[in-house]
């Protein structure tokens, strides 16, 4: 479980995160979603001890992020968004490494598995700067997994994949879910928050604006979304609530129209007016 | 029983290390430098220098040992660190491991000292053969282990505040490309003007150079290895101070 309360980070004028608070249950995923900027790297890093924040509070499992960090370094995994694995070492070696930093017992037996778990045994004597940004990035997870960490920490896991790797990225995300693992992932891939996530925290300029599952948030703002063009070329989106209202909606244009259900990306443009970028 | 905490750091850099030397350039690298040195000053103009006690090239190695092994121990930890924790940000993933900020420290320096042991290992190795007066004594050994910590100690505090990797060169053309010139490397501090010697004694080379050129404890000895001892301390706890409250 993580709790925090009015978390506030600032780097000069910028407040990157700003009087957060936020509640994430044990054993469920939990997406932050946003745009660019939105502040979501800078809360992983102060969840997972790498920032200091200004005020607030941060707990994790239950230990003081601020006054217990090396307990808080014991339970966690995290895959970052920049890929810090050493270029220089091999992929067993970058796995022994940090195995022996994270003291795990059978660090022969966890990183035969966690490299099979990404396909990447095979290649475990190979330099990573041989391997392909895919592989780097399936590295960064498996690594992030040898610990066997109570709470996962993902920022952007699947962010320049292709459509195959995603899928794979996608699978051990759901395997450890099921293991009980608490999961804390930021993207910006709507799909990927609507498919994986418990549940979901939208954020903005450092502050979270809303909360909830993404079939609850979707219903705050309509199921359905009734598309045009106008006559300038622009597009044109109204929200519905039923399929009724949305098909009324589409006799009534004078125009052809395209009714889809909506998504987490149509909640962020309704509470925030901008689209994730 | 399970090794110590600093070991995955320290393993981490002799990997990368054992990977440097299997490349000619770097080997080539620490040793261009004092072999310059060598021939110009030790070779050609040395030859017109006049010692009280001993020969010019007996004079200069442990000079050249104590400058080469300064700039392998830091500016390898520096550069090293500074990349690290700029450009490939693996360093985060020692601040986001349950070891304590002195293991970071201790594996870090311990990696520079090695680094640092290895390029004077490359000259004392040279000096055998080519000064005749020059011999390793237990004092150039104290010493030079001492320079080697220390100057580690300062790569990790630079390498933690520089803000970019162009700092890193800034601080070597300030701080360190002076001291191995002024510091009696090449001649005796006797010899620089009485208004410079003051500044000279604030610099841990020069007592790195003292003791290293010692045959025997003296007052002058002790008190620089004492210097140096404090040295070693203050950026060894300025090292540790700093990764400790390590915030991104």
């Amino acid at each position: 479980m993580i709790r925090i309360r009015g978390l506030t980070k600032q780097y000069g004028q910028i407040k990157a995160v700003n009087n957060l608070s936020l509640t994430v249950e044990g054993g469920t995923v939990f997406g932050l979603l946003g745009p660019n900027g939105a502040g979501k790297t800078t809360l992983i890093k102060l969840m997972t001890t790498l920032s200091k924040p200004d005020s607030g509070e941060l707990f994790v499992d239950e230990h003081d992020v601020i006054k217990s960090p090396l307990a808080v370094k014991k339970i966690i995994g995290v895959a970052p968004q920049e890929n810090n694995l050493d270029r220089e070492l091999t992929a067993y070696e970058n796995f022994l490494i940090y195995a022996m930093l994270h003291r795990v017992s059978n660090h022969q037996e966890k990183i035969s598995s966690c490299l099979h778990l990404v396909d990447l045994w095979e290649r475990r004597e190979e330099l990573v700067s041989k391997f392909s940004g895919g592989m780097q990035r399936r590295l960064l997870i498996a690594r992030a997994l040898l610990t066997d960490p109570k709470i996962l920490f993902l920022d952007e896991p699947s962010i320049g994949l292709d459509p195959q790797i995603r899928r794979q990225v996608a699978d051990i995300i759901r395997r450890t879910r099921i293991d009980g693992r608490t999961v804390v992932i930021t993207t910006h891939y709507i799909e990927e928050a609507e498919s994986l996530c418990d549940r979901v925290g939208i954020m903005a300029k450092g502050t979270l604006i809303a909360t909830g599952t993404p079939e609850k948030l979707k219903a705050t703002v309509g199921q359905y979304i009734v598309e045009s063009v106008s006559a300038e070329g622009k597009l044109l989106q109204s929200i519905c609530r039923t399929r009724e209202e949305a098909n009324l909606a589409a006799r009534n244009a004078n125009c052809q129209v395209v009714i889809r259900k909506s998504n987490l990306e149509d909640v962020f443009i309704k509470l925030t007016g901008e689209r994730i970028e | 029983m399970s090794a110590p905490a600093f070991y995955p750091i320290f393993l981490r850099e002799m990997l990368l290390f054992k990977r440097k030397l299997i490349r000619i350039g770097y080997l080539f690298s620490a040793m261009v430098v004092p072999v310059i040195y060598l021939i110009t000053f030790g070779l050609g103009l040395g030859r017109s220098v006049q010692m009280n006690d001993t020969d010019y090239l007996s004079y200069l190695i442990p000079g050249l040992v104590a400058m080469s092994s300064m700039t392998n121990s830091y500016t390898w930890v520096a550069s090293a660190l500074n990349l690290n924790r700029l450009y490939f940000k693996s360093f985060q993933i020692l601040i986001q491991a349950p070891v304590p900020a002195s293991a970071v420290m201790v594996g870090e320096v311990l990696a520079g000292m090695v680094k640092g042991l290895f390029a004077a290992g490359l000259i004392i190795t040279v000096g055998f053969f080519s000064a005749p007066h020059f011999s390793l004594t237990p004092l150039l050994g104290i010493a030079l282990l001492l320079n080697c910590f220390l100057f580690a100690s300062l790569g990790v505090v630079t390498g933690m505040i520089t803000k970019t990797h162009e700092d890193t060169a800034t601080y070597n053309n300030f701080f360190i490309l002076p001291m191995a010139f002024f510091s009696g490397t090449f001649f005796p501090i006797e010899k620089i003007p009485d208004i410079f010697r003051p500044f000279v004694w604030i610099l841990p080379l020069t007592h790195s150079n003292i003791v290293m050129r010692s045959q025997s404890l003296n007052w002058e000895s002790v008190a620089s290895l004492v210097i140096l001892v404090g040295y070693a301390m203050l950026f060894f706890i300025t090292g540790e101070r700093l990764i400790r409250n390590y915030s991104e």
